[in-house]
């Protein structure tokens, strides 16, 4: 009950990539959808940090010092947390 | 590929600097740029370690992992796992990392170590590494995955001598897998950790020039005006400033032919020299300098970097007709040639985009449309070259070529349905960098050289049978007419003539066309010549631009033989035709079907013939006859 109870909470302060702000930087937490594989290729794993630089159809983020493009529909599948910093 | 020499490969994620470190060890030229995906077909060389032993070096396609992925990165798989018919298991495997962003590329590393083959790699561009605030370590990278790590700059040529002392006899052991178990999260984790010990990342965001650059040249409105700006410097180039060169080459060509015509006598073989040789390979070489600017641009956009962002901005488009951005890239190359086009497109992950994008590429106008264009585009404007007028008709003929490629890829891709595993767009946005010349100019070289052999070789060849059929079987008449319906052309004119006469066109344009199947720029050549015979006797007529003479040209009813309406019409079919026959070898090869090449070439064949029809018959309707 409390576990369970634990992970609402995590997951109610958890936002997916596509909803993050732009100009911040988040942590990834999990990753969920069938882009997975494609995301993890390309460097989005979890606890890896991530800096959104902007917006659109297609969002532009700087994960691991690369400036990567992805569909906002990949982005969804990213859940993310703002960094302590 | 059967070689007595040690295999060496090199690996590892796109955009790493795999053929840039291949091109300096074996001392290539092959085609490197600053996006990822440029290699899409194994390369080989020779090298020598540092103890002169000779090497055979294979560099493979980008791979982001040997899972899956677009057909490019399963070449590299199967050659790695020694799957792949033609070459055998590599004895060693260079792996190329991009030491900025070990976290990702130290995946791939550590997927190639469980294959059990002897691994070296190579921490390239530790430079850019360093200046983003990374504090390497290759040492401890070198404990912590058990194999030798050399840091290298492969593009300034550091850090080749030892990496040649690593690649010295005995190669080292196979290594050991230290991660829990061969699973791509237990390589997730082990790899975090590894580049967390062996690259530590400074925590401050810090923005670069690329991110302010990106700013500009990635911003909604001030990106596309940059990117419209690009592309009309590079058309403006094409259209305007090679007028300078291209006059140049005919000042030349006029001076040839009149060296020929004052040291030889009269005569049949006077006339293959000046007519057929210098006339028509002529007619066709003149267009170099704008095929070098083609190739100079595009080549600029894909070493700079640019070349990804404009996949990046396109692809919102490109989604409107069932395409993505990855599709843009191929496309683009493709007004240079269809072929590299074609084969670029390997780069896109999904199989049904790939083939409809290889199915639409060759109706992105290429540089061989390029000469029948602008001979036939000035004849609308009273024969007059240049000026604003010109460059909207040409603009007008791009955008006809690439809406129709547009729609018919938005059919063809809703007929294909959806893929059995749904692909999204992503790319990497690599830094900007400077362009590197050496390549560049290199490539651009190696395309203008490949188009003269064309013109030396293929075209000359036609040209010399067409001349003696414009001049075979001889009659003895006065009468220009009666002798050439009596020579082979004037023959196969009269066979044509009732086919292609609804288009607009008499039989010697017919053959004209026939003989660019071949290739089309022959078009021009065969153009001169057969048009030219009427003209033989007058000297100096000869000479003149085959424009003024095609203008000349009447139908037996008096009627413009070259009137708005044929010109048009014969414009429409050369932006439909494909007309290239190692372009449909290449399609084939690429979609593994010669029903998609075979079916591609009677596709555009019977299409450009059937816009052609409708066309004229339209034009004549408003009177453009």
């Amino acid at each position: 009950m409390a576990h369970s109870l634990v992970q609402d909470l995590e997951s109610d302060s958890l936002q997916s990539l596509a909803q993050a702000q732009v100009g911040c930087d988040f942590q990834i937490s999990r990753l969920e959808g069938p882009g997975c594989d494609q995301l993890r290729n390309l460097g989005f794993c979890e606890s890896i940090q991530v800096r959104k630089l902007a917006n659109g159809r297609n969002l532009i983020c700087s994960v691991c010092g690369t400036r990567v493009a992805l569909s906002s529909d990949l982005a969804d599948q990213v859940k993310v947390q703002p960094t302590d910093s | 590929m059967e070689t007595s020499n040690d295999l060496i490969a090199l690996a590892g994620n796109p955009n790493a600097g795999k053929t840039t470190l291949f091109n300096a060890l074996t001392g290539s030229l092959e085609k490197v740029g600053n996006y990822p995906g440029v290699t899409v077909s194994v390369k080989q060389g020779e090298m020598r370690n540092s103890h002169g032993k000779a090497l055979e070096l294979i560099d493979l396609p980008g791979s982001y992992s040997l899972e899956g992925g677009s057909p490019d990165q399963q070449i590299a798989r199967d050659v790695l796992r020694g799957e792949n018919s033609k070459i055998p298991k590599p004895d060693l495997v260079v792996c190329v990392l991009d030491a900025s962003n070990l976290e990702r590329h130290l995946q791939i590393a550590l997927e190639i170590i469980e294959l059990e083959i002897p691994v070296i790699v190579a921490l390239n561009m530790v430079d850019v590494a360093e200046n983003a605030g990374l504090r390497l370590d290759p040492v401890k990278l070198s404990e912590e995955l058990g194999v030798p790590v050399v840091p290298i700059q492969a593009d300034k040529g550091k850090g080749l001598v030892e990496l040649k002392q690593a690649l010295g006899h005995p190669f080292p052991a196979n290594p050991e897998t230290r991660w829990e178990s061969n699973d791509a999260e237990s390589r997730r984790a082990f790899g975090l950790e590894v580049a967390n010990l062996a690259a530590r990342r400074s925590e401050a965001h810090t923005s670069t020039v690329s991110d302010k650059l990106d700013r500009i040249l990635l911003h909604p409105i001030l990106g596309w005006v940059c990117f419209i700006g690009i592309m009309f410097a590079l058309f403006w180039s094409i259209f305007s400033f090679a007028g300078i060169p291209m006059g140049w080459i005919e000042s030349l060509q006029d001076w040839a032919t009149g060296l020929v015509e004052n040291a030889m006598a009269e005569g049949d073989l006077r006339d293959l020299i000046t007519q057929g040789i210098i006339g028509g390979v002529g007619s066709v070489v003149i267009f170099l300098p704008q095929i070098l600017l083609l190739f100079f641009f595009i080549g600029l956009m894909e070493s700079s970097g640019y070349m990804a962002r404009a996949a990046f901005l396109m692809d919102g488009f490109m989604a409107k007709v069932g395409l993505s951005g990855k599709a843009f890239l191929p496309l683009l190359s493709s007004y240079a040639c269809a072929i590299p086009g074609v084969m670029a497109a390997r780069t896109i992950d999904s199989p049904k985009e790939r083939l409809v994008t290889i199915f639409v590429a060759p109706w992105m106008s290429c540089s061989a449309r390029l000469p029948v264009y602008l001979l036939l585009v000035p004849m609308l404007l009273g024969g007059s070259e240049g000026g604003a007028m010109q460059a909207l008709i040409f603009l007008g003929i791009y955008v006809l070529g690439t809406l129709t490629a547009f729609i018919v890829a938005r059919i063809l891709r809703g007929k294909l349905g959806p893929d059995e595993v749904e692909t999204h767009f992503m790319l990497e946005l690599p830094p900007y960098r400077f362009p590197q010349w050496k390549y560049i100019f290199r490539h651009v070289l190696d395309r203008g050289w490949a188009f003269l052999k064309n013109a030396g070789t293929v075209i000359l060849g036609i040209m010399i049978l067409l001349w003696a059929a414009t001049t075979y079987p001889k009659l003895d008449s006065d009468d220009p007419g009666e002798v050439l319906s009596h020579t082979i052309v004037g023959r196969v004119s009269a066979a044509i003539e009732p086919i292609v006469k609804p288009m607009g066109f008499d039989g010697r344009t017919g053959t004209a066309i026939l003989t660019s199947f071949a290739a089309r720029e022959v078009f021009v050549g065969s153009m001169a010549q057969l048009f030219n015979v009427d003209e033989a006797d007058e000297d100096t007529e000869t000479r003149n631009s085959i424009r003024e003479i095609l203008a000349k040209e009447t139908w037996p009813d008096g009627r413009k033989m070259f009137s708005p309406a044929a010109v048009i019409s014969l414009l429409i079919f050369y932006i439909y035709a494909l007309q290239c026959l190692p372009t449909t070898a290449v399609v084939a090869r690429e979609t593994k079907s010669w029903k998609w090449g075979i079916g591609q070439f009677i596709f555009m064949t019977v299409f450009a013939g059937v816009a052609s029809l409708l066309v004229y018959q339209v034009a004549m309707l408003f009177g453009l006859a």
